[in-house]
């Protein structure tokens, strides 16, 4: 099982998180933007296009204007979810250092190690909050309810699942998975020399609060490809065919009388 | 046309084509039992031919942002109309057939088998959509369900399934080139009575050329204006001589409106783009002037590019740069904005002092042309006060009966009124005494809708009705 989820699993997963990335692009690719359908207003020009792409992407400004209650879960969540994304990179291969190697001469060592896990704690709750929310949404609003499929609920299940296990293990200090700990398992997961999965420190046994956090993440890397979860892609590949700038011919009617 | 019952659940469709008017289309009807799966074949080409379609397809979140801005469902409640649900009905059968997740876990995805009973929904919802973009305009992806419902179109096209209206207008377009079925007989006899009434109205006399030679201008209709709206020519044919233009109208070609758009891009579409072309050739035109009609502007403006693409009439490459396409309100605000053109708002017969306009963005316009501050720049100018309706602009709702669903038969009548709810809660909120809609379907659903669903009895004319009507003439022409 550990050797299985440990130290197969993780490869397949990165293989097909990949290559299911590569080949959806692709197939969208296939298809032409036969004719310029943007949607006014026009942008005046591409580099106004590309800002207005940006801004939707970093304000989720139409679900603000449209829709306040789902901005007030959405952008929440988005937030969360990006920056535990970026606190998992950072924080485990710096060992929480970040904001010490970021600004040496005002945060010490200690300092970015504590302000790294208040962060991380505090958006891991942001995030939860948030997905119970969408969630619970889901199931309250009829707009919303009428048009879900089973998958949108599992979705945000998985997601629960795994935030749910990743803070327990933050604010339960017995299950807590240290940075080096973590960091030498993706280490060697990254060096082709897998480890075994850290442990429970009092009994030095296997952390299954870990081994469902790290299988729970890789079924999510495994259906990303595959699934509306692709949704960071399609947002700019989608937007790319509708924000865009359109060539006005110019005013004047040639023989006429009374000129422009 | 009666009812359909699909699994318990009644579905009001469009009266359909019958088999003569198919014939005249070009159009073979597939049988029944092999509709699913020539279906599916075309929604295969489409997905491989439009990203549009593709990325429709596959990105949405369901996150439900789009439900409460489509007027469909706001009128009616049913979870089919909200524009993600519209997509579903196509977006069940792409997974099923087209990605991985819905082979391999079907219902759970929402991946459904194609069947007849999918064909006779995408027959009702796709004709209950009106193809305004609104949807494209909310959704924080920018998924736009316009897309999919002309896709959707185009297939039921492919297998016969065409309702009598769009069918019988196609049919016209090939054999007359308008949708109206109009002669040129018919053309001259309105003109030479409008030409009387502004001779009454002004004390002078103005013509309206057709298929005049060597003319610098060609002005395009929209072939309504003849059965519908008089003063929408009146004010066109004003503005023209007004400013000493060299113009003409064409009665090969009498057609702003290009239903192909919303039902056919393929054949439909491009007859009518075939015959602009010609037209401009064989009348030396060097820009063409399109008249009020707002799916027809979208075609015009946005499509004809990309769908002169093959060499028409020995055009030679880049024939649209060379003789531009543009929108009479464009001309009409450049003069405008120069303050070139005298017009007297207080002394306009279509609105009495005292009185004041509404302004219907129409979808296609607002949302699809950026013809948007022009039309204010416009009607600003022509009327004494202006009433906005709020929310204006690009985000101003559909009047219910766009992609031209103006379809009489009773229960698709309902369904008008119903899709116009919004609108008119618009429309009475701003207690304007006129309404001004300048697009050929608007007008069309604003006369049935607005007089005899709602008994909300209010005048409505185009734009440059009011244009033409406040233009101020010295005796004679005031050049
Ligand atoms: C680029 C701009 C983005 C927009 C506008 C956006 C919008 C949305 C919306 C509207 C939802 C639906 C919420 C609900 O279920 O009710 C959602 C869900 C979600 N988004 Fe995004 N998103 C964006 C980017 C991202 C990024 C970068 C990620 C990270 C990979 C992401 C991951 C998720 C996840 C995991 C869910 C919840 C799963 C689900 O409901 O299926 N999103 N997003
Ligand atoms: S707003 Fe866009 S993403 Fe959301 S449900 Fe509608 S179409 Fe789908
Ligand atoms: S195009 Fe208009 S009518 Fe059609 S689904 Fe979108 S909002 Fe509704
Ligand atoms: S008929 Fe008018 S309001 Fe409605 S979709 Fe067309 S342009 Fe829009």
């Amino acid at each position: 099982m550990e050797l299985f989820v440990g130290k197969i699993l993780p490869y397949v997963t990165v293989a097909i998180l990949l290559g299911g990335i590569t080949w959806r692009i692709w197939r969208w690719m296939i298809g032409r933007i036969v004719h310029n359908i943007t949607l006014a207003p026009f942008p005046s020009s591409w580099g106004a296009a590309v800002a207005w792409i940006l801004w939707q992407i970093v304000s989720f400004w139409n679900i603000f204007k449209f829709d306040k209650p789902l901005w007030v879960g959405a952008w929440p969540m988005h937030v969360a979810l990006v920056s535990i994304f970026g606190g998992h990179v950072l924080g485990i291969a710096t060992l929480g250092s970040q904001f010490h190697l970021l600004l040496p001469w005002i945060v010490t060592e200690a300092q970015s190690e504590a302000a790294s896990n208040a962060l991380g704690t505090t958006f891991g709750l942001i995030f939860l909050v948030a997905l119970l929310y969408l969630l619970y949404r889901r199931f309250a609003v009829e707009k919303v309810r009428v048009i879900s499929a089973p998958s949108d609920y599992l979705h945000l299940l998985l997601l629960i699942v795994i935030v749910g296990v990743g803070d327990y293990m933050r604010l339960f200090h017995a299950v807590a998975v240290e940075y080096l700990a973590a960091r030498d398992f993706m280490l060697g997961l990254i060096l082709f020399h897998p480890g075994p999965m850290p442990v429970i420190h009092e009994t030095g046994l296997m952390n299954w609060y870990f081994f469902v956090h790290f299988l729970a993440v890789q079924i999510m890397l495994i259906i990303f490809p595959f699934s509306k979860l692709m949704h960071p892609f399609g947002i700019l590949w989608n937007r790319w065919i509708y924000n865009r700038p359109y060539p006005e011919p110019p005013m004047g009617m040639p023989g006429v009388k009374l000129k422009l | 046309m009666p009812k359909k019952i699909v699994k318990g659940q009644e579905l009001s469709q469009p009266a359909r084509a019958s088999a003569r008017v198919l014939k005249r289309l070009y159009v073979r009807e597939v049988p029944d039992e092999h509709k699913p799966a020539e279906a599916l074949k075309w929604l295969d080409y489409y997905r491989k031919d439009r990203r549009s379609l593709v990325m429709a397809m596959e990105s949405c979140v369901k996150c439900g942002v789009c439900a409460n801005e489509c007027h469909a469902y706001l009128g009616t409640k049913d979870p089919n109309n909200i524009p993600a649900g519209r997509a579903d009905l196509m977006r069940k059968v792409y997974k099923r057939y087209f990605t991985v997740q819905g082979r391999l876990f079907g219902n759970l995805v929402g991946a459904e088998e194609i069947t007849m009973d999918t064909l006779e929904k995408w027959y009702s919802y796709y004709y209950q959509c009106t193809e305004c973009r609104r949807c494209g305009h909310v959704c924080p992806f920018g998924i736009d369900t316009c897309e999919v419902t002309m896709a959707g179109r185009e297939i039921l096209w492919g297998i016969g399934m065409v309702p009598d209206l769009q069918g019988a207008a196609s049919a016209a377009v090939y054999e007359r080139g308008n949708q109206g079925n109009m002669t040129k007989q018919a053309l001259i006899e309105t003109h030479d009575f409008l030409s009387d009434e502004i001779e009454e109205e002004r004390g002078l006399r103005m013509e309206f050329p057709v298929d005049k030679p060597n003319s610098d201008i060609l002005y395009v209709p929209s072939s309504a204006d003849y059965l519908l709206n008089p003063e929408t020519l009146k004010g066109a044919c004003q503005f023209f001589e007004y400013v000493g233009a060299n113009w003409t109208i064409s009665s090969h070609m009498t057609e702003a409106g290009n239903f192909g758009l919303l039902t056919e891009q393929h054949s439909v579409q491009r007859e009518l783009v075939e015959r602009l072309w010609r037209t401009v050739a064989e009348l030396g035109i060097k820009k063409i002037v399109f008249g009020e009609c707002g799916h027809g502007w979208r075609a015009w403006k946005m499509y004809t590019p990309s769908l002169t693409d093959y060499a028409i009439a020995g055009a030679g490459y880049d024939y649209h740069k060379r003789v531009p396409i543009v929108h009479v309100h464009d001309e009409v605000a450049a003069y405008v904005k120069l303050g070139k053109l005298k017009l007297n708002p207080r002394d306009n017969r279509l609105v009495p002092v005292g009185q004041s306009v509404t302004l219907h963005d129409p979808c296609n316009y607002c949302r699809a042309c950026n013809l948007i501050q022009n039309l204010r720049v416009n009607l600003y100018a022509s009327v004494p006060e202006v009433r906005e309706m709020t929310p204006n602009g690009e985000k101003n709702f559909c009047c219910g009966g766009g992609s031209a669903v103006l379809y009489d038969d009773p229960e698709m009548f309902e369904l008008r009124g119903k899709f116009s709810l919004k609108k008119v809660a618009q429309i009475k909120a701003t207690e304007a005494d006129i309404l001004c809609a300048p697009c050929s379907i608007c007008k069309a659903q604003f006369y049935g809708i607005l007089h005899e669903y709602h008994h909300l009895d209010i005048p409505i004319n185009g734009l440059i009705d009011f244009v033409g009507a406040a233009l101020v003439f010295k005796g004679h022409r005031q050049i």
